[in-house]
């Protein structure tokens, strides 16, 4: 096949980005076994927790996945090749926006892959500003075996701050994901009437509502979860487990969860080791180790860690404490009601991207929706977002087309 | 032994340690070190509540000491903000030091009963790694970008520069900053007329104080030419500031704007929660204190990294007599030659991509 991307069907599109994520799913698919030493270089991740990464992107990039976000944001694939009737209403066609820029800042595991992919889906030309580890190159060099015309429309750089600088003016639509100071030069670089689709400084967190905490049993469920989706890409990602609310009066008290979670932990380190720690994080793990265990001693609280330091858990730390921040720590604070979590997202400006629970609670999920959070999910799927899913709470394809109408 | 006369007898043990290394050059040695620093602690397991339940909960109780001064429990610096760390009734204090409370906005305190300790640490580390050149009696005029204790006495680098003012200094001292101000005006003033004295001078600052003051003067094209003799102390770092220079760039200004080479510019370490300083000492940058200060380099685990690899840095002060002899920072450094070399502090946690990293958490607070 050839031609340009805007020639080719959005079906056989679908069909390639599908086909070659199904490749990049298989752990021995040599293009992806070449990657994965520079990605645990660049990330420090351990390779389990980047096979694991690698898996869980390259998995949910699927033809029935991609075509049921399109048909729900656009009512139709067909809107991407031609005008379609609408009721009520003109024809209309979804047009690529134009070319589109996705610049990953200090990411995680190929964050920038999904949104270059829906680009793809609008038949946009996509410049990827790839990481070090040159994931997205070697995905979108997977894709020209699929179809040449990703060859021209997709393709992927090295990621430079001062190039970004210089040439994001021409870019019709840019996605940008970093520090909020990042994501201002950088939308501060764009055209004026781009449109601009900034991630930036968000956290997630969790809720166990007491009467998910009937028995042993059921707390050990959470706490596996919750575990993992503390220890996945060692707490860092927007959608790692940041802070843990436990409610009061569940037939398992706070203090018998905590230690379930912290027995927990130690399982997700055997099949998640930890990676490397910078001796910043070092330190402040110490030092937060250490004032817990000061706090603990004069009878607030309980810290529970392992020897070797591969996590950190402290339970019912000040309201005042904002959340650790750090590889594998986190802060497990007893409440009476949602209504204190959003005391203490307030109070430490914390702006929500997923809440983990149990149960369907309402107030829970008033809580999470009063949190601004992009979307809720059970504990040990945090880390596990559905392609289909909303990331920041935007669509995932319509930023990348224009609609035209045909009102004659 | 009564509470005062064991206190009485410490403070004379430790002020004798201090005044022979100042007066006379006798150093302190492992074994001395080891005995003072191990009397000490087992004092303050008497006496400081809150350190004694921290030592408990460690395992560390009058009946199960630490063998090595470098095994002594560190209290956390943020512990000064949780407890009242003193072995005594802080309304006894003569001396309360107050942290800048950087992270939660709530600062933490440092009682001091006596000002001896601290005085004598201070003057004797001074003269020796600020001073050692002068001939003696020769007195320096002290320009100071530094709190200044008489509006913040809660300052501990504002207290300190006010006492070797006024015990070194030549009673023309000035001081320019309040708050974030500068006031530029009144030390051009100042530094003009010791210029025209032919007066050198100790300018102190803050890195932080020193940037804006050089980014002012370079603004004005202004180059000041000082006497021969004339240093900088420089201390503090950029605790959350914005605008972060290298050490380079930052001396390269100093001696730009003030006329003083690199190896007059002295940068000092300490802390609120310790009453001694590290100076650096020499080319290399590696900083030494006097020998009742001590430190070791600890990994998240909290156990000793070896000499030359950089972790957390814990200070073991014997003039911490009446608070906590040991405290584990957050500083970075490593063990090199005989001394540490401080990397600093990295800012709050980073994390990646769409996420939340601590420095924008803060500035959303």
């Amino acid at each position: 096949m050839n031609g340009t991307l805007a020639d080719v069907p959005v079906r056989a599109i679908l069909r390639g980005l599908a086909d070659a994520a199904k490749r990049w799913a298989d752990a021995d698919f040599p293009p992806r076994v070449r990657v994965l030493e520079a990605i645990v270089a660049r990330t420090g991740y351990t390779l389990p927790v980047v096979e694991y990464a690698l898996d869980r992107l390259f998995e949910t990039i699927t033809e029935p996945a991609l075509t049921a976000t399109i048909v729900s944001e656009l009512g139709s694939l067909d809107a991407l090749d031609g005008f379609v009737a609408r009721k009520g209403r003109s024809p209309a066609r979804a047009l690529p926006v134009g070319p589109v820029c996705v610049v990953s800042s200090r990411t995680t595991i190929g964050v920038a892959i999904p949104a270059a992919v829906f680009a793809l889906c609008a038949k946009c030309d996509v410049v990827v500003k790839d990481r070090e580890d040159r994931l997205v190159s070697a995905f979108f060099a997977s894709l020209v075996q699929e179809h040449d015309a990703f060859g021209t429309a997709a393709r992927a750089e090295t990621w430079s701050g001062s190039h970004d600088a210089r040439d994001l003016s021409t870019f019709a639509s840019v996605v940008a994901y970093g520090r909020n100071d990042t994501l201002a030069e950088i939308r501060a670089a764009c055209a004026p009437e781009a449109r601009f689709t900034g991630f930036g400084a968000r956290a997630s967190i969790g809720y166990i509502p007491r009467e998910a905490l009937v028995d042993d049993r059921a707390a050990a469920a959470l706490a596996e979860g919750a575990a993992r989706d503390l220890v996945l890409y060692e707490s860092e990602g927007c959608l790692s487990l940041h802070a843990l609310f436990v409610e009061r009066g569940g037939h398992i008290v706070p203090d018998r969860f905590a230690l379930l979670l912290a027995e927990a932990l130690e399982r997700a380190h055997v099949e998640f080791p930890p990676g490397e720690r910078g001796a910043g994080a070092s330190a402040r793990l110490g030092s937060a180790r250490a004032l817990a265990a000061f706090r603990a001693a004069g009878g607030a609280g309980t810290v529970y860690g392992d020897g070797s330091a591969r996590h950190l858990l402290v339970l019912d730390p000040p309201a005042s404490d904002p959340p650790l921040l750090l590889p594998r720590a986190l802060n497990l604070h007893i409440v009476d009601a949602p209504v204190e979590v959003i005391a203490y997202l307030k109070r430490h400006g914390i702006a929500v991207e997923a809440l983990a629970t149990s149960g369907k609670r309402e107030d829970v999920v008033k809580m999470a929706v009063d949190a601004g959070a992009a979307r809720i999910a059970t504990f040990g799927a945090l880390q596990s977002p559905l392609m289909e899913g909303n990331h920041g709470g935007r669509l995932r394809v319509a930023d990348y087309i224009r609609w035209m109408t045909d009102d004659r | 032994m009564s509470y005062n006369r064991e206190t009485a007898e410490l403070d004379a043990e430790i002020l004798g340690v201090i005044g022979k290394w100042h007066k006379r050059d006798r150093d302190l040695g492992e074994a001395e070190f080891e005995d003072l620093a191990q009397r000490i602690f087992a004092y303050q397991l008497r006496y400081d509540e809150p350190y004694t339940r921290y030592c408990a909960s460690l395992g560390v109780t009058p009946h199960a000491l630490p063998a090595t001064w470098r095994d002594i429990p560190a209290v956390p610096t943020g512990a000064f903000k949780e407890a009242t760390l003193a072995t005594f009734d802080p309304e006894r204090a003569v001396l309360a030091f107050e942290t800048s409370g950087t992270t939660k906005g709530v600062g933490g305190r440092h009682f001091m009963d006596t000002r001896a300790l601290y005085d004598g640490s201070l003057l004797a580390g001074f003269d020796r790694f600020m001073l050692a050149d002068l001939d003696g009696g020769k007195r320096l005029r002290y320009f100071n970008f530094v709190p200044n204790p008489a509006d913040r006495p809660q300052s501990s680098l504002g207290y300190m520069m006010g006492r070797v003012c006024a015990e070194r200094g030549d009673g023309q001292t000035g001081w320019y900053l309040r708050g974030d101000d500068l006031f530029v005006e009144a030390f051009l003033a100042d530094a003009k007329a010791a210029i025209a004295d032919g007066a050198p001078v100790c300018i102190a600052g803050t890195a932080f104080a020193f940037v804006q003051l050089c980014d002012e003067l370079a603004k004005r094209e202004i180059a000041l030419a000082f006497a021969p003799g004339s240093r900088v102390m420089e201390t503090g770092g950029f605790k959350g500031r914005s605008r972060v220079v290298t050490r380079d760039q930052l001396y390269a200004s100093i001696g730009a704007c003030f006329g003083i080479p690199a190896e007059r510019i002295v940068a000092e370490y300490s802390m609120t929660e310790l009453s001694s300083q590290w100076y650096d000492t020499g080319p290399t940058r590696v900083k030494h204190a006097p020998p009742w200060l001590r430190a070791k380099v600890v990994a998240a685990d909290g156990k000793l990294v070896p000499d030359g690899i950089v972790g957390a840095l814990v200070h073991v002060d014997l003039a911490n007599r009446g608070s906590c002899i040991a405290v584990q920072t957050e500083d970075l450094g490593a063990i090199v030659d005989g001394g540490i070399v401080l990397i600093g502090r990295e800012h709050g946690a980073e994390l990646r991509g769409c996420s939340l990293d601590a420095e924008a958490l803060r500035t959303t607070r």
